[in-house]
């Protein structure tokens, strides 16, 4: 029998996925003709899947420049016709708000489907917002599913509903569901391929005040019909437990973690419960039947107080006498999870807890000082170890002419490059946003009397670093901007992009060089280097920095994880470095203080090399002042 | 009927922990069993800590373990499997690769190493027993130092309390992995889980 994939044409078979595979499923399922995304985690693997199979299922598929161009890119296809999806983790939203706020105004012809992936306790991110204010601020509709198999019904379901209503609906996903993992059941695939056709319609497309104020009492209309139908959609339900004290509103994944906790605790036939798969807009009449039923509401999601602030309205309007608890039992900060759900309505039951939790806590913290730091780090080998050597070296030499206690500034960016905020890097002063590097840089370079040297990766650039260089230009901010260039977007799972030379699915592409876009973009002094012949890379920066006005210098060297790969499948051996013990001074640690290259270690008093570890890129045997460092 | 059966694999970025979730998921659905798990991948896998939950059985909902209710605690590393020792139940289980893999904050002098023992010792005031296992050198005997993590699937597989069959386990293994390694992994498993049933007697 042929093995089962996410692309089999085989209902009612079970296949154990990622819930990004199951979010590409449901739209596989629905018939998606267009996907368009940029990665981040947790959402990268949505067009990851989808591209793997874009070809085989007649689909278009692109890694876009950033998102809100791919949420463009499948509005434009949704306009066309077509049922179109983009994905994108929930900051990523922000970047798409622009369009989002009016595409909601326009009502979709092709199901269109905008998936956001939440991440509570910022797993992967720069902080953990809930995407559901952005929906709540453009009248979008959002599903938000329990587990990974609703992940995947509702994704399908949910071009359908965009259809019937004719509105983009938002699928709500969160790192748990996106990086769960479950068996699903597959339903049947639809073949239906349309072909894409542009209808002008001024009046619905075209949003000048005029068609706004066409369209907003529209939008509205749309939105007040789905209202009503929440209360009919299979996605919430209300269970009403007889003579009830206790119902629980649980939002998403929480509707898990509750019947998880209910069974614990044994409450199972005692409380009432509504799960909600439609947070907005909310089935009103399901939560005035629980509200009327029960003394006591606890209302579970993750992050923010979203639904609970809406029930807390519903039963001021409705004037019912009913308690409503949420975020002052259960945590606002990070994910829930059964325990924490356990323990809210132990309180509210007063029930004994099932596991001495407080014991568990007193073990966590006996246990916490005797456990290593962790934390993630630049891998052996990588590029952007050397890129900051360089970095650090050439900007420190050039502060000194500041005064004496003058520090160079770094402005980071987000990427694999921002794990150079810890030692002995510490060259990542500010991470805000993607291309916030280049942004903050120009905002400091009119205030400050220090070197500014902002660096960010080289998706990163074609994401969002080109307009604050253009800025750069034309406002004559002094600053040096370095492009970290390991060509690929390797954070989150080396997807290809503008400068890599082929697209999403595999096809041959342009590759833009970053320098050829500075130079484009005015920039008077622009350098590639070669990071791992370091002292080359010292100066050039250090004239960067040293020139007035902004100045572009690519750090070019390939991302050590590829590389391995490439060379293990190449069969080419890697020949590591090793520490000649004769000539190192294991008092001196300038190899492990300046570079912290994880294939370094200390045993004893000696510095080895970890030769399974170590790439041979031979940057420690550069810095090394004793020379000891060489390769086999 | 499996009502819920958790399995807490935890390891450092680079060991293979994922792919045992997934080899473990997938045989658990060959044997008709539900199966939730999750884990967590991005910023934290630069050779960081890696954590992936594998839960079976009619009664599992969510995708994380509830602290108090985790029946094998698999640690390929002996500080991460430490780590989430609060997790385990009062009956389980710890298999525990003892070769140890220090972080480079330990080389910068920035936090230090437990000792084995102490270690052992705190895993042991929890778990009803755990299995140590050599896991680096058996995979070098098996022929590959890449196998470690097949040898303590085939470990897991040996205390021989879990609701997946040994032979479902290993058909996932040789249909996962192409033909020419496929061997050596199978035995790899099958050390691990000679290894493993000698120390649960």
């Amino acid at each position: 029998m042929k093995e089962l994939t996410i692309s089999s044409d085989a209902p009612r078979q079970r296949l154990f996925v990622l819930g990004n595979e199951a979010i590409a499923r449901g739209a596989i399922e629905a018939g998606v003709q267009v996907a368009a995304g940029y990665p981040g985690t947790p959402s990268s693997e949505i067009v990851g899947t989808l591209s793997g199979v874009a070809k085989e299922l007649d689909m278009y598929v692109e890694w876009s420049t950033n998102e809100k161009v791919a949420f463009e890119v499948a509005l434009g296809a949704s306009i066309c016709g077509l049922r179109a999806m983009a994905s994108m983790k929930h900051v990523g939203v922000n970047v798409a708000h622009d369009p989002l706020m009016t595409a909601s105004h326009i009502g979709a012809k092709g199901g269109l489907v905008l998936v956001a992936a939440d991440d509570p306790w910022a797993w992967s991110s720069q902080n953990e917002q809930d995407s559901r204010y952005i929906a709540l601020q453009g009248h979008i509709p959002v599903l938000e599913p329990s587990s990974v198999q609703e992940a995947k019904d509702m994704t399908a379901d949910a071009f359908r509903l965009s259809e019937e209503f004719g509105q983009l609906f938002m699928l709500r996903s969160v790192t748990r569901i996106s990086h769960g993992r479950s068996d699903i059941v597959l339903g049947e695939i639809s073949r239906e391929r349309r072909k894409g056709s542009f209808a002008k319609a001024p009046d619905r497309l075209a949003y000048v005040p005029r068609v706004a104020r066409i369209n907003k009492p529209l939008m509205l209309e749309r939105f007040e019909r789905i209202k009503k139908a929440a209360d009919t959609l299979a996605y919430n339900q209300l269970h009403m437990a007889d003579s009830a004290q206790l119902g629980i509103i649980a939002c998403g994944l929480s509707h898990s973690y509750t019947l998880e906790a209910l069974r614990w605790l044994g409450l199972e036939d005692k409380v009432s419960v509504l799960k909600i798969g439609t947070p907005h807009p909310l089935p009103e009449q399901l939560i005035i039947r629980l509200l009327k039923s029960v003394k006591k509401i606890l209302v579970v999601e993750e992050l923010d107080p979203f639904v609970e602030l809406h029930v807390k309205a519903i039963v001021g309007e409705h004037n019912i006498s009913v308690k409503v608890h949420g975020k002052d039992l259960v945590p606002r900060i990070g994910e829930l999870s059964t325990r924490k759900v356990t323990e809210a309505i132990a309180r509210l039951t007063e029930c004994k807890l099932p596991v001495d939790f407080a014991e568990l806590d007193k073990l966590e913290q006996e246990v916490a000082p005797l456990l290593p730091l962790r934390p993630p780090a630049l891998c052996a080998g990588c590029s952007h170890r050397a890129s900051f050597r360089a970095i650090t070296a050439a900007a420190q030499r050039v502060a000194r002419g500041y005064g004496e206690d003058v520090e160079p500034i770094y402005p980071g960016d987000i990427g694999c490059y921002t794990l150079a905020l810890t030692p002995p890097q510490n060259a990542v002063d500010t991470c805000i946003c993607m291309g916030g590097s280049f942004g903050l840089a120009n905002g400091m370079a009119h205030v400050v009397e220090a070197p500014i040297v902002a660096h960010l990766g080289d998706s990163t650039f074609f994401h969002s670093g080109i307009p604050p260089l253009i800025n750069a230009v034309y406002n004559k901010a002094n600053i040096t901007m370095v492009v970290l260039d390991n060509s690929t977007t390797a954070m989150t799972g080396f997807q290809p992009h503008p400068g890599t030379g082929y697209t999403a699915t595999g096809d041959e592409a342009v590759s833009l060089k970053a320098e050829d876009v500075a130079r484009a973009c005015g920039v008077k002094f622009v350098e590639v280097v070669d990071p791992f012949d370091l002292k080359a890379a010292i100066e050039t920066i250090e004239k960067a920095i040293r020139f007035e006005g902004p100045a572009v210098v690519v750090s070019r060297g390939p991302c050590a994880t590829i590389e391995l790969r490439e060379k293990r499948q190449a069969g080419q051996k890697i020949v590591p470095c090793y520490i000649d013990q004769d000539k190192c001074n294991p008092r001196c640690d300038a190899c492990i203080k300046l570079l912290g290259c994880p294939a370094i270690i200390k045993r004893g008093d000696r510095i080895v090399i970890d030769a399974p570890l170590c790439t041979g890129c031979n940057l420690c045997a550069q810095v090394c002042p004793h020379k000891a460092i060489v390769q086999e | 009927m499996v009502k819920e059966f958790n399995i807490l694999l935890a390891g450092v970025g680079g060991q293979g922990v994922i792919l045992m979730s997934e080899l473990l998921g997938k045989a658990a659905i060959a044997d008709g069993l539900r199966v939730r798990g999750s884990e967590i991948l991005g910023m934290a896998v630069r050779g960081g800590s890696v954590t992936s939950i594998i839960r079976m059985g009619d009664d599992v909902y969510g995708p994380l373990i509830p602290q108090g209710k985790c029946h094998i605690l698999i640690g390929l590393e002996p500080s991460e499997g430490l780590r989430h020792v609060s997790y385990l139940s009062k009956s389980g289980l710890v298999i525990l690769n003892t070769t140890p893999i220090f972080p480079f904050t330990v080389s910068l002098g920035q936090s230090a190493y437990p000792d084995l023992d102490h270690i052992l010792e705190k895993l042991n005031s929890v778990a009803s027993k755990v299995i140590r296992l050599d896991a680096a050198q058996i995979a070098r005997d098996a022929g590959s130092l890449l196998a470690a993590n097949i040898v303590m699937l085939g470990a897991l597989s040996g205390v021989e309390l879990l609701p997946i069959k040994t032979a479902t386990i290993k058909e996932t293994i040789r249909t996962r992995f192409p033909a020419e390694v496929a061997p050596v992994n199978i035995r790899a498993f099958d050390l691990g889980y000679q290894a493993c049933s000698q120390a649960v007697k």
